[in-house]
């Protein structure tokens, strides 16, 4: 156990009305550590990912980034942080070049290792043409390159293998696997692909219904009768 | 006093009429329609020539028809094509229609102002609280009423009105649920274009004709739509009732700033409630 | 903000940075030309267009700005214009300032209240910015017809400016051959800084912010006041062309607040095109030429102007500069970009 976590969250919720779309969530990321929060549609992961980057008003819950409370910050100061985060839906801007966008975020980042991360995502090859006019699995990588920008202390994933194929997906896990070693990055990752969950993850959180159904190490958490019971009908096994 | 209020309710009514028929076409298309001050001003033109031949409610009844049928080109030739387009598109394409619009009939009818006269049947006046009111005012006041109760009961229980009550919270689901919806569309475009229509036909024995008259109607009408909430029709009616007392109030105390109030008042709304008097959807 | 990438005509892309030194080449020719041109002999009549032509151009650079920076569609811009003439007037006539004072000073002092009304203004996007642009231009319009003591309303102000400004005739700014030369000027001025700002880091994060507003905040950046500064510019901009006009005509009537002239500012610039920064400025020289040419062969140049407008929103979507910059691309062998 480590004394300090780089990411800690200690009762998350968020009610919309009377329904609670996150109950009392707790967890706790170490350095350098690849977690992957998992869940069926409807646990809670999107809303777990946006109350920790501070999206949406009135967040409940304490978030601890690399021992400093940063609950009460807006998005933007949490970035300034060092946290930082990629979009399930494509969030990128369409009338600016791959380079200007990637350069743009740079700016307001820890260091600027634009051409690295380029070059990482395999965006060289389209670097100067404007976002719109690329594939969307590259638009996907556009999204996650802003997010990997100058080397943030956390990195909250939201799908981001969402729409790709087999070959893509895995191609995109392995690199960032690579990154994390590489730079020390701490990395949450919501993800519905199994397989990139199980190619990546050091540790998996399973939320259900708003709350933590358990945690622990991909293995045992596949084989935990709980979580299977819990995923019936899906492709889990 | 009462006779002020019922002014008030006068021009609140006429405002209400060409009001509504925006938010219609905004509720179906998200889309501000530039043109209809124009087609209020066209209604009207046209009520005025054909009431030369068949007599005012003959030009009524003619306006009507017509207006209906642009309506629908309208929608069949401008809205539905440029549907998934960026609303300002069509917005601007609205834009250079009332241009057009405003240029043909300085063409056909000449700048100078033409005043239309009253039906007979409602030419008199009639005594309440001891001064004479002019019976024609009344009639615009109850043309208004029976446009809000008929449009009321239509949006509750026709499957049209329900549709437009959808679409203006969800068009895409709405477009799912096996409704024509294109078909719908016309003819709900067409009523509102229909509405202009009226609304400059009933306004033109008390306000003589012009071709700048779809100017000021449009700004007036985006004042109440906007206060009431783009896309509210409670909100316009509210708000045509609001505007129609601020402007005759204003007209006889504050002469000076009148025709400012009602521009302050959108202001102030969209300041507090940049979504305008309308529940948040 | 949607986030699909829109097609439409107020969504420029930013052009690529190859052909910026061909830009650069042609602005000069063109800047250098047309301070020849009052030397060049021509018709009074021509040059008194060209002047107004140039006035017209300063104030669709303004709107066309706003458009491709902030994707704001304003249908106000009369309020900055025609504000900043009432301005010049009312000071000029009604206070102990120097004219020179009232010139300098006025542009600034619209940029000021333009960044006070901004925090009102920028509440709002898309149409209902439109709107609320519109109702709150249209007031102020209202109040200078209606006000008649303090404006004169509908008869307008003659502006009794000094004999002489800056140390030149009075004359100098109200005849058409020497007062081009102030407009062009100031246009080539204009068109320059909005250059140099579009090509800055803080006018990519300007159309980052249109493009997804959201995201923008993610990355870390502040996203009001950004917009602040680009509605203040183009209102600095405007205003500009209002001073302009109060000095070559030495009257102002209502007519310069009211709606129709911001539309038609609005219109320029997408029928010029606000794909480039410097598109509206050749759309107005189009425009007024075209209408002063028109006026002989036709009185229905609104219809014109609509039909055109309609024409060009449907299927030039980058305007009329967009066209010619796609067809000097497509000569050079370049792609489009």
């Amino acid at each position: 156990m480590a004394e300090r976590y780089m990411l800690e969250a200690r009762g998350l919720t968020r009610r919309y009305g009377g329904f609670a779309a996150l109950n009392n969530v707790s967890f706790a990321l170490e350095e350098g550590e690849i977690r992957g929060l998992i869940g069926s549609n409807g646990a809670g992961k999107s809303t777990c990912m946006d109350v920790l980057t501070g999206r949406g008003k009135n967040p409940m819950g304490l978030v601890m980034l690399d021992g400093e409370d940063i609950s009460k910050l807006s998005e933007r100061e949490r970035r300034a942080k060092g946290l930082s985060r990629s979009f399930q839906k494509t969030s990128i801007f369409h009338d600016l070049t791959i380079r200007e966008q990637i350069r743009l975020a740079a700016r307001k980042a820890e260091a600027d290792n634009s051409e690295e991360v380029i070059s990482e995502l395999s965006l060289s090859h389209i670097a100067d043409r404007p976002a719109s006019d690329v594939s969307y699995g590259d638009q996907r990588r556009v999204d996650l390159a802003l997010a990997l920008v100058g080397r943030p202390k956390l990195l909250l994933l939201d799908e981001p293998a969402a729409g790709l194929t087999v070959e893509e997906s895995l191609a995109m896990a392995r690199m960032l696997r690579g990154l994390s070693e590489r730079w020390k990055l701490t990395v949450m990752l919501v993800e519905h692909d199994m397989e990139v969950i199980f190619a990546i993850c050091d540790r998996l959180t399973v939320l259900h219904l708003g709350e933590v159904l358990t945690e622990g190490d991909p293995e045992s958490v596949r084989s935990n009768p709980e979580v299977v019971r819990a995923y019936l009908g899906s492709s889990f096994a | 006093m009462l006779i002020q209020i019922l002014n008030g309710l006068v021009y609140g009514g006429m405002l209400y009429i060409v009001a509504v028929g925006l938010v219609l076409i905004f509720g179906l298309r998200q889309v501000v329609n530039f043109a209809h001050g124009g087609l209020y001003m066209l209604g009207a033109y046209i009520g005025f020539a054909a009431g030369l031949y068949f007599g005012f409610w003959g030009g009524l009844v003619v306006a009507l028809v017509l207006m209906a049928l642009l309506g629908v080109l309208l929608d069949y030739g401008v809205f539905r094509p440029l549907q998934d387009k960026d609303h300002m598109t069509t917005v601007l394409v609205t834009f250079g229609i009332l241009l057009v619009l405003e240029d043909v009939v300085h063409m056909i009818w000449g700048a100078d102002t033409i005043s239309v006269a009253m039906p007979e049947l409602f030419e008199g006046t009639i005594q309440i609280a001891g001064s004479p009111f002019p019976v024609y005012r009344l009639l615009v006041i109850a043309v208004a009423i029976i446009v809000v109760v008929g449009l009321t009961l239509w949006l509750r229980f026709s499957r049209a009105g329900l549709y437009v009550r959808a679409s203006s919270v969800d068009a895409l689901t709405t477009g799912m649920q096996g409704v024509d919806t294109e078909r719908l569309s016309l003819s709900v475009v067409g009523l509102g274009t229909a509405l202009a229509g009226l609304s400059g036909v009933i306004a033109s024995p008390l306000m003589a004709l012009s071709p700048s008259m779809g100017s000021s109607v449009l700004i007036e009408s985006f004042i109440v739509v906007v206060i009431g909430g783009l896309g509210s029709f409670s909100g316009a009616f509210f708000a045509a009732l609001v505007i129609g007392q601020v402007h005759n109030l204003g007209i006889v105390y504050l002469p000076n700033v009148s025709s400012m109030l009602p521009l302050l008042l959108m202001v102030v709304v969209l300041i507090l409630k940049p979504s305008g008097f309308a529940r948040q959807h | 903000m949607s986030n699909i990438s829109s097609t439409s005509v107020l969504s420029p892309s930013v052009p690529s940075n190859q052909g910026f030194g061909l830009y650069l080449v042609v602005g000069c020719i063109v800047a250098v030309l047309g301070f020849a041109l009052p030397f060049m002999g021509l018709p009074k009549n021509l040059l008194s267009l060209l002047t107004s032509a140039s006035i017209s151009a300063i104030l669709a650079t303004s709107v066309g700005f706003l458009v491709r920076q902030a994707g704001l569609s304003s249908f106000g811009h009369a309020a900055f214009f025609g504000g900043a003439a009432y301005a010049v007037a009312l000071l000029v006539n009604y206070t102990s300032l120097p004219s020179e004072v009232v010139i300098l000073a006025t542009p600034l002092l619209i940029m000021v209240l333009s960044g006070i009304i901004s925090l009102i203004l920028l509440r709002t996007n898309g149409i209902a910015f439109s709107m609320l642009s519109l109702a709150m231009a249209q007031a102020i319009y209202e109040l200078v017809m209606k006000w008649r003591d303090l404006a004169n309303g509908e008869d307008g102000l003659r502006i009794r400016f000094a004999r002489e400004i800056f140390g030149v005739k009075l004359s100098f700014f109200q005849k058409a051959d020497t007062m081009f030369l102030t407009t062009w000027t100031a246009l080539v001025v204009m068109v320059v800084i909005v250059v140099l700002v579009s090509r800055s880091n803080f006018g990519t994060l300007t159309i980052a912010i249109k493009n997804n507003e959201e995201r923008a905040r993610f990355l870390g950046y502040r996203t009001l006041w950004p917009r602040i500064v680009v509605l203040m510019l183009s209102a600095f901009i405007a205003a500009v062309g209002g001073t302009l006009f109060s000095m070559y005509n030495g009257y102002v009537t209502p007519s310069l607040l009211h709606w129709t002239l911001s539309g038609e500012a609005l219109i320029i610039a997408i029928i010029g095109g606000t794909r480039s920064v410097w598109a509206p400025a050749v759309g107005a020289f189009v425009f007024v030429i075209l209408r002063d040419v028109a006026g002989n062969y036709t009185t229905h140049w609104q219809s014109i102007v609509g039909l055109v407008l309609i024409a060009v929103v449907l299927a030039l979507p980058n305007g009329l500069g967009g066209a010619l910059t796609s067809f000097a691309n497509r000569l050079g062998g370049r792609k489009n970009g």
